[in-house]
């Protein structure tokens, strides 16, 4: 268990700078999770945290320690890798206490520690097979095993389960959750999926060629998101963004979107001159159709055509266009069945729009 | 169903001229070797038109074990113990030891890649005649040490008349059995730390009780022999074993170069995270990892070693009695003093000393091929 401590970290390859003096912070016990578009650099952070590639500038520290130049084994960090990466010849077992066995422990110790993390993984039944002969889901538990029992003060999971299929991902994203509970150790966690960075994560942390964009909880990065890339990559659909003018109308900040006008019920955008240009960012789920429109002030509420419906079980996917001119995309409570080119009442949640320059496309307060 | 059977049909049709060719150029002339060396087919008439060729059963294989003017076949079939062994440790030991430092990424990895393996690809009489010159008693290798102000060696490379390890041919069975013994307390030992009560039970315990057994009890074997003959290891053969080991670890090195690049760099960082120095990586993972080439390498190299004929004609000549081996012998036998049961008798008793690597070996292949299936 350990503070993990990212001081203006830097890595080149060459000529290529692929991660840009990142900063960042991360309790003991937290669980963080990276993520960001492909090749932005996060499979690069997570083997500098473990030592397997040499950081060109800045400092790691692990607990108190900066381990710069410490070696990856005496980092006490254990990693999962996508592929698993369990020794082919060795059996369940050996595959588990291969760590045991490098650091000298006793045989009847390295037997005690495997066998309790095969009971917490149900892998006891298993142990004598070799990593081909099991299914993907217990290779995946069989790595986890191969973490855990080293009691780690750092976990560090490279896409544990990319390689999953969507049924057995979400089995595992809950077992990964309790077992977060139960053992209570700093886990660094990347993964390209949505939800399991939701549902995982304590705090997210979103990267872009190399830099860090944004660091806050889930509802902080969903929610209030730092510029228009963290509120289009965060969330599925992604945020709708429209382009707008903010005034002041009858004494109230408004943003023009089209020939809409927008209220501004937070205030957002104080520091704005008129006339401004600005991006408006609206969460498709802070559109609201039929029966859910009635909660809200009469002035969030106005009219649109509806292009195209999808429904999905419980909620329906709507194509809208909403001034003739502005396209955005609503995810509705109910199935909400329309036809193309009907015009329906639709409600927004003013109270959740974001406003962004549109120079910089950072967020604007 | 039909259609099954019809391209099971058209399969055989495919395979019958090759299977027919098989058949007759490759085990029909085993068979017909094996029912050759069962015959007194020899001597002064038997390049006659039909030659007289009468059975005697196993007499020729009887000869070459015990009879008096087969010492010499005797001899060769110890070097040609000694030469695969050594050959074996040597040209897998040397090949992976050169591919782990070439799997380190040295600078000019490729350059060296190719010069290792270059001698592969020279003919056994160019090595041989290479190695003959370098091993020359008044140059070559026996003058290095002048350069650095040393005295020169005097080791007869290809000639010298010294043996090592010598035992007395009487006592074969003896000897044979402490081999086994030898061997089962070596790999009892090995596995002792995984695995320690089975390593007693299959391996140390019968070991040192078989051991044991013929110390006490030897006396009571037949001799096989009706006069002391001593055979051993002789060191004259030892520029031979060199050259091999010369020309083969390139390829060795080859083998296990391609095999350590096969490995997942994931691998690698998982045994570097999970405390493995480097050479706890080699050691524990890699090499491990590799028994499938370890086990190719050793069959490949095997053969050769027992078959080998050229370079030796090429480094000693076929008549140096120290340097012989069963396959120049079998040539000999045949070819120059015409007799064809016992070159055949000869050609049997190497091809069964193949048979003895590659068998357990196609065994354990077919065994796990059909427990994965
Ligand atoms: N050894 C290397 N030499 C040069 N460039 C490299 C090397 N390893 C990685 N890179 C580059 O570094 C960047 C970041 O790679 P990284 O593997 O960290 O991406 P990632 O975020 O994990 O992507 P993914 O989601 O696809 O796994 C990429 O642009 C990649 O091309
Ligand atoms: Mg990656």
């Amino acid at each position: 268990m350990a503070k993990v401590e990212l001081v203006n970290v830097s890595k080149r390859y060459g000529e290529v700078e692929v991660v840009r003096n990142i900063d960042l912070e991360i309790e003991d016990n937290e669980f963080i999770v990276l993520v960001g578009p492909s090749g932005c650099g996060k499979s690069t952070v997570l083997r500098m945290i473990a030592g397997l590639e040499p950081i060109s500038g800045g400092d790691i520290r692990i607990g108190e320690r900066v381990v710069n130049n410490v070696s990856p084994k005496s980092r006490n960090v254990a990693m999962v890798f996508q592929n698993y990466a369990l020794y082919p010849h060795m059996t369940v077992r050996e595959n588990m206490g291969f760590s045991l066995k490098m650091s000298k422990k006793s045989k009847s110790e390295i037997d005690e520690r495997v066998t309790a993390a095969a009971e917490v993984l149900e892998l006891d039944t298993l142990l004598e097979r070799k990593p081909s002969e099991l299914s993907g889901g217990q290779r995946q538990r069989v790595a986890m095993g191969r973490a855990i029992v080293r009691k780690p003060d750092v976990f560090l999971f490279d896409e544990p389960l990319s390689n999953l299929d969507a049924q057995l991902r979400t089995q595992m994203r809950m077992e990964l959750k309790k077992l977060h509970m139960k053992l209570a150790t700093t886990t660094i966690y990347v993964t390209h999926d949505q939800i399991e960075a939701m549902t995982l994560a304590n705090r997210i942390v979103i990267l872009k060629d190399g830099f860090i964009q944004q660091v806050g909880t889930p509802v902080e990065v969903f929610e209030k998101p730092a510029n228009v890339f963290v509120a289009q990559f965060i969330g599925n659909p992604p945020m709708n963004i429209l382009k707008g003018i903010f005034k002041t109308e009858e004494g109230r900040p408004v943003v023009q979107v089209g020939s809409s006008v927008f209220p501004l019920p937070n205030g957002q955008g104080s520091s704005l001159q008129s006339g401004a240009q600005v991006l408006v960012g609206i969460r498709p789920d802070a559109i609201k159709m039929g029966r859910s429109t009635e909660r809200l002030p009469k002035e969030w509420l106005c009219q649109g055509e509806v292009i195209v419906s999808e429904i999905l079980g419980g909620q329906s996917l709507l194509e809208i266009v909403i001034d003739g001119e502005n396209k955005l995309i609503a995810e509705v409570e109910g199935r909400v069945i329309a036809q193309p080119g009907e015009t329906v009442p639709i409600g927004f949640e003013f109270d959740r729009m974001v406003l962004f320059d549109p120079e910089t496309t950072n967020a604007l307060s | 169903m039909r259609e099954v059977s019809r391209d099971r049909i058209k399969a055989f049709l495919t395979l019958l001229p090759s299977i027919i060719l098989i058949a007759v150029f490759v085990y029909g002339f085993i068979g017909n070797t094996v029912w050759i060396s069962m015959t007194d087919w020899g001597g002064v008439a038997s390049l006659a038109e039909n030659p007289q060729k009468n059975f005697v059963g196993l007499q020729n294989y009887v000869e070459l074990f015990t009879g008096f003017l087969d010492a010499r076949f005797r001899q060769d079939l110890v070097n040609a113990v000694y030469y695969s062994v050594l050959l074996l440790a040597g040209a897998v030991g040397l090949g992976m030891f050169i591919a782990i430092l070439l799997d380190r990424k040295p600078r000019g990895e490729d350059f060296l890649r190719t010069v290792f393996l270059y001698p592969m690809s020279l003919s056994f009489i160019v090595t041989g005649t290479i190695w003959r010159w370098l091993l020359a008693p008044q140059g070559g290798v026996n003058i290095v040490p002048t350069f650095f102000g040393g005295e020169k060696l005097t080791f007869q490379w290809l000639s010298s008349k010294q043996a090592l390890l010598l035992f007395n041919w009487q006592h074969l069975l003896p000897v044979l059995l402490y081999v086994v013994a030898f061997v089962l307390i070596i790999i009892g030992l090995f596995t002792l730390k995984g695995d320690t009560p089975k390593a007693l039970k299959r391996y140390l315990l019968p070991g040192l009780g078989l051991g044991a057994c013929v110390w006490l009890f030897g006396d009571l074997l037949p001799q096989i022999y009706f006069m002391e003959e001593m055979h051993g290891f002789n060191l004259a053969t030892l520029g031979i074993i060199l050259a091999t080991i010369w020309q083969y670890s390139g390829y060795t090195m080859a083998l296990y170069l391609a095999g350590f690049n096969g490995i997942s760099q994931d691998l690698m960082d998982a045994a570097r995270l999970d405390g493995a120095s480097d050479w706890g990586y080699y050691r524990h993972v890699a090499i491990p990892m590799l028994k499938p080439i370890t086990i190719s390498a050793v069959i490949i190299l095997s053969h050769i070693s027992l078959k080998m004929f050229d370079l030796i004609f090429a480094m000693t000549g076929p008549d140096n009695a120290e340097t012989g081996h069963p396959a120049l012998n079998m040539y000999l036998t045949t070819f120059r003093a015409n007799e064809f049961s016992k070159g055949a008798a000869i050609a049997i008793v190497l091809f069964l000393l193949a048979a003895m690597f590659i068998v357990p070996y196609l065994v354990s292949s077919y065994r796990q091929r059909r427990a994965r299936s």
